[in-house]
């Protein structure tokens, strides 16, 4: 801990940067990190000074027991929320780019298609989900296509603004010297449109945790929005909060995998970083 | 470095750029006229423009801004259809000759692809339609063009790690990678510093010297077309028309000190006048 942060009060050479970065990282972090844990010991401290019951609010400290004590089927829950978000995350992102695709490519069928996409945006997806459980089941199918239908929308609107702002002018050059649609489109549209794919597939994965947790509110038998809604019919409410954390970590963890694939996939992304903003 | 360009470009091209005026027309227009239309309005953006650029030559469009002198040059390059009036580049229609890669563009902005290094860029129309061209033929075609735009040693460099007159130097190696007859320039160097500047026009001159292309530009700065061009096209609005063809008599080679030659001085002082009186007159409908 103490090296990145003596090198970040050292001068900023070039070789040792990332060392920079990462202290930069801690002292970033430092703030948020001791406003939180100033709210969680008030909070703690309000709880016991007014004698709150445990039902409608619990202390941290009542959580965190709730944690270690369902640890088991916390993680069995997690288990069964993170397979539904991870397949319904892929196919989401295989749908939204390959509307994307379709809109840019065949422009005709492109303009039908387009606006009812918004149309069906104004849906409340939400209001689905027993739909999809009347459908498909209590299994992971309708939990799955109920993330699709929330989480797609982003990444095909943002594929689809990458695919549409190339430079005209360049289009037109390519074009002059005999480059068809389908070359500009592999060549030129569909990289220069990753960065915008990539910030479309962060709101997604954001999107995917929330259709997971519907889906398993409006009917299941595993999972973290199953657990939340168990625990709070019984008045487990620490068990709900309990859950809620983990829910939280795993969101966390999913989208920094996506920006870490950022990272990876298109380092030439211009990089909209609120800590490192200068 | 040099072998390679001497043998690109031989040694009497190199010697004898500056053309003499009985060179053959390499680019011809004869009453273009060219209407877009705007709110369903058609709106005729050039009236009856003739032109007609020598074999070998470095000319000029110059004019107030809306003039359609960057309309001119798409029509040159095959990009806009006039409605009226012929263009010919070494004889045929723009876009066949464009399609024959005798066209080279470059555009205010270098829009160079962010995901590619610079002789990847350079080399990114030469792979681009249907080509036979293999990849490391294109490759070392480029890094040639790089090296031509004094960029040598950058071939590994993203556009991100260039500077705005860098980036503009390896549009012009993608453009001339093409070796095209033509190079047709849109404000080049509109985006970049004064000093920037004069240093991409000398770079541009030398470019001239050594391969004797044909070079079209459009600018907006008197001293850039004077220092330049052997010939300058004032352009009026209005409807937008070429009001005046002034050859410069700049002596070759061009220079620092040409800045101070009693014809660069006489030559920006009649341009200035031509374009403050176009400029009075724009808009007025006459």
């Amino acid at each position: 801990m103490s090296t990145p942060y003596l090198a970040a009060n050292e001068s900023a050479e070039p070789a040792r940067s990332w060392l920079a970065d990462a202290g930069r990282g801690l002292s970033a972090i430092l703030p948020p990190l001791a406003l939180l844990i100033a709210t969680l010991v008030l909070w703690e401290i309000a709880i016991r000074l007014f004698k709150v019951p445990t039902f409608v609010l619990p202390a941290p400290s009542a959580i965190v027991a709730s944690l270690i004590e369902s640890r088991a089927a916390l993680l069995v829950a997690a288990k069964a929320t993170a397979i539904e978000v991870l397949f319904g995350f892929v196919l989401a992102g295989v749908v939204g780019v390959a509307v994307a695709l379709v809109i840019v490519r065949f422009e005709r069928f492109g303009r039908a298609l387009y606006p009812l996409v918004v149309l069906f945006q104004t849906v409340p997806k939400v209001a689905l989900a027993p739909i999809f459980i009347l459908w498909f089941g209590y299994d992971l199918a309708p939990k799955i296509l109920l993330i699709v239908v929330i989480a797609f929308f982003p990444v095909a609107i943002d594929m689809l603004a990458g695919l549409q702002s190339v430079e005209p002018s360049f289009v037109a050059l390519m074009r002059s010297v005999g480059a068809s649609k389908t070359e500009i489109l592999r060549r030129v549209r569909i990289p220069h449109s990753l960065p915008h794919l990539m910030a479309g597939l962060k709101v997604a994965i954001t999107f995917s945790v929330i259709g997971a947790i519907v889906g398993e509110f409006a009917g299941a038998s595993a999972g973290l929005g199953y657990v939340i809604q168990f625990a709070s019919t019984q008045l487990d409410t620490p068990l709900v909060f309990a859950a809620l954390v983990v829910v939280s970590v795993l969101g966390l963890v999913f989208y920094y995998l996506v920006e870490l694939a950022e990272r990876l996939l298109v380092p030439w992304a211009p990089k909209f970083d609120l800590m490192h903003r200068s | 470095m040099t072998t390679a360009i001497a043998s690109a470009y031989p040694a009497s091209v190199a010697a004898s750029a500056p053309v003499t005026d009985t060179a053959p027309i390499h680019i011809a227009a004869h009453g273009i006229a060219v209407e877009f239309s705007l709110n369903g309005r058609r709106q005729r953006v050039l009236h009856d423009i003739n032109l007609s650029v020598p074999k070998g030559s470095f000319v000029s469009l110059i004019g107030p801004s809306g003039c359609g002198k960057s309309t001119l040059l798409k029509v040159m390059a095959g990009l806009v259809q006039p409605v009226e009036g012929t263009v010919t580049v070494a004889g045929l229609a723009p876009q066949e000759a464009a399609r024959r890669r005798m066209i080279g563009l470059v555009f205010q902005d270098a829009t160079l692809l962010p995901w590619k290094n610079a002789v990847e860029n350079a080399a990114f129309l030469l792979m681009t339609g249907n080509t036979n061209v293999k990849r490391a033929d294109a490759m070392a075609r480029a890094a040639e063009m790089l090296r031509l735009v004094g960029l040598e040693g950058a071939n590994d460099k993203m556009p991100s790690q260039l500077s705005g007159g860098m980036r503009q130097r390896v549009a012009i190696a993608r453009a001339l990678a093409l070796d095209p007859e033509v190079l047709l320039m849109d404000e080049p160097f509109g985006a970049l510093d004064a000093i920037t500047r004069e240093e991409m026009s000398q770079c541009l001159l030398d470019i001239w010297e050594r391969t004797g292309k044909t070079i079209v530009l459009v600018t907006h700065s008197i001293d850039e077309s004077v220092f330049l061009s052997r010939e300058v096209h004032v352009m009026g609005t209005g409807p937008a028309r070429i009001i005046e063809t002034l050859p410069i008599t700049l002596p070759h080679p061009r220079t620092e000190e040409s800045f101070a030659d009693p014809a660069f001085t006489r030559a920006e002082a009649r341009l200035r006048s031509l374009l403050i009186e176009s400029h009075r007159t724009r808009g007025t409908g006459k």
